[in-house]
């Protein structure tokens, strides 16, 4: 068994479930986004978040705005679409049922 | 002493190292491939760009003006190989985006005396170029083989992309095809520079 790629594949999973997570927050730009994944350390090289926000976009569960920035060009900040906020609410069911179902096993 | 590009990443213009700048590209070309087969690939691309220019910003001062090859390294590993965010999406990916060998003709406008068309069908048949251009003088002169010269060039794209020099030699397009390509453009350059 290859631990590193079980925890890569365990680590992408989650991703997606992490990125709406954070955005349900409030509005962010990616490199925030990206901060905050990073700190929570559920990813690893910054590349993989980029065509899962455009998915994820693609897929109606995030919308984008173009904001003025002071130290650049104008940044994207993504948000929560109405249907995103569903989703990620049937999301955090099944994590919550993930996580008893692990603990059910390993307390038995 | 060394040449330095300027270049404009995510809307930022920066001066860049000639080696610097030769790494970069051949790390973007690679990404580019690695997304083909992706809905909306240029938006992830200029996202990643963006992205990209955004850590540059943060290696320049006053007394740093110049991207370098370490700031690109640096950079990149930070972004992640394409190799790397393919692993993260499980071990399918690679073939996903590499398509099988894809063959048709073009003219190969790299190495050309007119229009390249005998240097697209050299390059399709695998055969030698001037064997191809021997049997063209040939026709020429029994009086089809301009004609023909003339049809070929008009029907025959040329061969812009590295994707499209690919598929003009038949070898399947994936990332090491257009890594070796990729590589080899440069060093052609580099020689053309050097003399």
């Amino acid at each position: 068994m290859d631990l590193e790629n079980n925890k890569a594949q365990m680590r992408k999973g989650i991703l997606e479930y992490c990125i709406l997570s954070v955005l349900s927050r409030n509005s962010c730009y990616a490199s925030d986004i990206i901060k905050e994944l990073k700190e929570a350390e559920v990813i690893v090289v910054e590349g993989t978040l980029y065509p899962l926000l455009t998915r994820q976009k693609n897929a109606g569960l995030l919308s984008y705005r173009w904001e003025e920035s002071q130290q650049g060009p104008p940044r994207k900040y993504y948000e929560l679409t109405d249907e995103g906020r569903k989703y990620l609410i049937d999301l955090d069911k099944s994590w919550q049922e993930l996580v008893e179902s692990v603990n059910l096993i390993r307390t038995r | 002493m060394k040449i330095t590009v300027s270049i404009n990443l995510g809307g930022y213009s920066f001066n860049i190292d000639e080696d610097a700048y030769a790494e970069l590209k051949r790390y973007l070309k690679n990404l580019e491939l690695h997304f083909a087969g992706e809905e909306s690939s240029s938006e992830i691309l200029s996202d990643i760009e963006s992205r990209m220019s955004e850590l540059f910003r943060s290696k320049l001062t006053t007394y740093k003006q110049v991207i370098n090859i370490d700031d690109v390294r640096q950079v990149e590993s930070v972004m992640g190989t394409p190799e790397d965010i393919s692993d993260n999406e499980g071990p399918s990916a690679r073939d996903k985006f590499s398509s099988p060998g894809y063959h048709r003709m073009y003219r190969d406008t790299d190495h050309r005396v007119i229009g390249g068309v005998c240097a697209g069908i050299a390059a399709y048949w695998n055969t030698e170029l001037w064997l191809v251009r021997v049997i063209f003088f040939v026709l020429a002169m029994m009086g089809v083989g301009i004609l023909i010269y003339l049809i070929l060039y008009i029907v025959l794209p040329e061969a812009r992309t590295t994707a499209e020099k690919i598929a003009m030699k038949g070898n399947p397009v994936n990332i090491h095809n257009i890594k070796d390509s990729v590589k080899q453009e440069f060093d052609t350059v580099r020689k053309n520079m050097k003399l």
